[in-house]
């Protein structure tokens, strides 16, 4: 393939468009996350100088942070270091915050790819499920027992799980996080008490969503005309009934993804996970206003990068969907 | 074109290979591995310079890695650390300190009084929030490479405790400032050194083998943060971790009976109080924030706050510490809280009461407090705001009730001076006694002992009876720790020191 070719290949020039606006979407973001922390009452310098302090230590504190100059002025500072991977240094511990973020990052990537695998393993077969037996005993038992998982609290589901499977059967750690890479049988002791947790509540909401796309999709004609035309109830479901509801489930499991990786931060705090929620809510806490934009930003793209993702994604499940 | 079937094996695929990897033994636990201390702490430490911080869970770690010239040993007596011995002049005005032997800085930098000096001259210089425990300090110097002096303008009966009270006041190294390093590498010559830290999850201390105290038994400290008390509880109870001050107050009573765990608690010299802010009528009337004191029932709030584990108190200095008085004027009287507001020209109908969700026994208490003030006619509206908006709050005066603890006090100096002195840099409620202020500024200067005591129970007295403070109780160190942790004992200045602890394996298991 020539480059112009390649320039003109479908699948580039979306890449290309979907990157330009995702640029535009994070500055957006930077712009209002800035403009948010810094109108929010409360003094960083303040609070890291904690109730005893002289007014020497904190114009000292401020004139360090760079707080003493004008808005705009460390907005534009800001946006130029940010620009070239420099997100500043933390008020609260003076550590980088790009290297802050790095650390958090695995915990949270770990917690929601589990979590989401949990879901989807759990509400894909009790969704569809469900569906093909509506209005009978045992959908209404996968339906009661997804409105419980919706109901249940995820911090009190992960108290239970700690005390029935760390402290009282001792099979799994009660909190902490190894990484993956350099301890990977401590990373799956770890993540599977918070795993469960993240994923048993997301199952709830998911299983409910496979349920109604697949039952919507079983009312269309071409699954009464595959019915009738004598095809194996197995192939009407898997070929024709679940291929085609593939589309909104998938749309569901991007939001629920998206949503874990922006942070659990109850789940987090339950246990001891360092992950990218507790970080954004000790930030907010101590106005730490590099880390709290520096999160916010990778946040807002990662959502992007699972948005295109999931597009990406239908094109896959239904080729009649184009990438533009 | 995806399979559906494909991929659901895909995913069993992943999932069986994760449940299989889940055998028994799950790996290495990077901490116990080891064979450190876990200690698990309810919060992530800030910056780790230790002049610098004013968060105790900084502290919980840096009382480890760094030292101060004297310190306090558990009756909070000064005891020689870096300085092995001092001597005071005739006139009391001037100290010389010499300095112990062979003490290294992790780095292997050997402690010199220069370090001294300077460590002193960068509180002093910078104005760090410790400065005030300077303020009779005239000159800092080094005779020589193991001898510091310190002249004062006055005698200073508690220049000890203010050079070794807490570890603010920490000998720390030149180039480790310099570099910038310390508040994320710090360098000191504690027992442990500094490894690393991981942001959110755990800071590793190694045991330092220099160490003038005698080198640590245990190779080293993990600390593990672990904000929920539950979880952290959970954890020491299924040996995951060795120690915690991380223990939900409700369920103390139970774990009093449990012999798999050593429970301390111990009495603190913290303090809650209620300040009522005396710039705005009608709380600049004594009699008015009398009548509160007289309307709050101390034992409702200490069962609230703390199960009562707490000890309700009217004075701010704990029964059992040597600069206790007593005091008990404030037994709960309505009666009397109506006939003092009758006498100031009636109750004033709301009270704007800031509390923060920093800390929750504030929270709990206001509660309390607003059921307790009803029946005088008094209307409390909580305002609970973050802990950044609270001090932004108290800063502007802009309150008409507070409540917040001190932690960390040992000398009366430290419970009194800045809090109650007109014009005391955390004089937020602006009282101005100058009764008070003669009494305190005596007993700074105040060498015999009792003479001492005596100006501070005084000034205490007045302090209570005019309500510049509505003080409410001393709570407890709380901290549980497993059978296998020896050498260890809770501290009423809940400084954390694993210098002298050790781990037994149990013989079974």
């Amino acid at each position: 393939m020539t480059m112009p070719a390649l320039m003109t290949h479908p699948t580039v020039r979306f890449l290309a468009r979907r990157l330009a606006y995702s640029v535009v979407v994070l500055i957006g973001v930077l712009v209002v996350v800035f403009a948010l922390v810094h109108l929010v009452p409360g003094d960083p310098v303040r609070i890291a100088l904690g109730t005893r302090y002289t007014p020497e230590a904190y114009d000292a504190l401020r004139q360090a942070s760079g707080l003493d100059r004008p808005l705009l002025v460390q907005f534009f500072s800001y946006l130029g270091n940010a620009v070239t991977g420099d997100l500043g240094v933390s008020f609260r511990n003076g550590d980088p915050v790009s290297q802050v973020l790095m650390e958090r990052l695995p915990a949270t990537v770990s917690l929601a790819v589990v979590g989401i695998l949990v879901a989807l393993v759990i509400a894909l077969p009790a969704g569809i499920w469900s569906a093909l037996r509506e209005g009978r005993v045992s959908d209404a038992i996968v339906r009661v027992t997804s409105q419980f998982g919706v109901s249940v609290p995820d911090f009190w589901l992960g108290i239970l799980l700690i005390a029935l499977f760390a402290t009282t059967l001792g099979w799994f750690p009660t909190s902490g996080y190894r990484p993956l890479f350099s301890d990977p049988g401590g990373w799956l002791a770890h993540i599977v008490l918070p795993g469960l947790t993240v994923g048993l509540v997301a199952a709830a909401i998911l299983t409910r969503y496979v349920r109604s796309a697949v039952l919507e999709v079983s009312a269309m004609g071409y699954v009464r005309t595959a019915k009738s035309k004598g095809l194996a109830p197995q192939v009407v479901t898997m070929r024709h009934t679940v291929r085609n509801a593939l589309v909104p489930i998938l749309t569901i499991t991007g939001i629920q993804l998206a949503t874990i990786l922006g942070g659990v931060i109850v789940v987090e705090v339950v246990f001891a996970w360092p992950g990218l929620g507790r970080l954004v809510y000790n930030s907010v806490a101590a106005r730490d206003y590099p880390v709290i934009q520096g999160a916010v930003l990778l946040i807002a793209a990662l959502f992007l990068l699972i948005n295109l993702i999931v597009d990406a994604l239908y094109a896959v499940v239904d080729p009649r969907i184009r990438l533009s | 074109v995806i399979d559906v079937r494909q991929a659901a094996a895909a995913i069993t695929a992943v999932l069986v290979l994760l449940m299989a990897a889940c055998s028994p033994g799950q790996g290495v636990d990077l901490g116990r591995g080891s064979g450190n201390l876990i200690a698990a702490i309810g919060g992530e430490p800030d910056q780790l310079d230790p002049q610098k911080t004013s968060a105790y869970f900084s502290f919980e770690v840096l009382e480890n890695v760094f030292d101060t010239l004297v310190a306090p040993d558990a009756n909070l007596e000064m005891k020689p650390a870096l300085a092995e011995r001092w001597e005071l002049s005739s006139d009391q005005l001037t100290w010389t300190f010499h300095l112990r032997n062979g003490v290294t800085f992790h780095d292997g930098t050997p402690l010199r009084a220069d370090d001294v000096v300077y460590s002193y001259r960068r509180i002093i210089d910078e104005k760090l929030s410790n400065v005030d425990k300077f303020s009779a300090v005239t000159d800092v110097q080094a005779v020589d490479p193991a001898t510091v002096v310190i002249r004062v303008k006055q005698p200073t009966p508690n220049l000890l405790t203010n050079l070794g009270g807490f570890k603010g006041m920490a000998i720390v190294l030149r180039s480790n400032v310099e570099s910038g390093q310390i508040a994320t590498h710090p360098v000191g010559t504690g027992p442990f050194a500094f490894v690393s830290r991981k942001s959110g999850d755990n800071i590793v201390l190694k045991a330092n083998p220099n160490y003038w105290g005698g080198a640590p038994k245990i190779p080293g400290v993990t600390f593990q943060f672990i904000s929920e008390p539950s979880t952290a509880l959970s954890a020491l109870q299924a040996g995951e971790i060795d120690w915690t001050d991380s223990v939900p107050t409700q369920r103390v009573t139970q774990l009093r009976n449990d012999d798999s765990i050593h429970l301390a608690v111990t009495p603190s010299n913290d303090y809650w109080y209620l300040a009522l802010n005396e710039a705005k009528p009608p709380w600049n009337d004594s009699r008015v924030r009398q009548a509160i004191a007289y309307a709050i029932d101390r034992k409702a709030i200490v069962q609230a706050t703390s199960y009562g584990t707490a000890v309700a108190n009217q004075l701010a200095i704990p029964d059992g510490n040597p600069w206790f008085a007593p005091y008990g004027k404030y037994d709960l009287d309505l009666d009397k809280a109506k006939s003092l507001l009758a006498e100031a020209g009636g109750a004033p109908k709301a009270m704007d009461m800031l509390v923060t969700s920093e800390y929750p026994q504030t929270v709990t208490a206001a509660q309390v407090i607003a059921d307790n003030l009803a029946p005088l006619g008094i209307t409390v509206n909580i305002r609970t705001v973050d802990m950044a908006t609270w001090l932004d709050q108290q800063n502007s005066g802009n309150f008409d009730m507070l409540m917040m603890g001190w932690l960390g006090n040992i000398d009366p100096d430290d419970f009194y001076y800045a809090q109650h002195h007109t014009g005391g840099t955390s004089n937020a409620q602006k009282f101005s006694n100058p009764d008070v202020d003669r009494l305190l500024d005596a007993g700074r200067s105040e060498t015999d002992q009792n003479a001492r005591r005596d100006d501070y129970a005084k000034a205490a007295a007045i302090i209570a009876d005019q309500a510049s403070y509505i003080y409410l109780y001393n709570p407890s160190v709380i901290q549980a720790w497993n059978t296998k942790l020896t050498g260890y004992d809770a501290r009423r200045d809940k400084a954390i020191r694993f210098a002298t602890a050790s781990l037994t394996e149990p013989v079974s298991q």
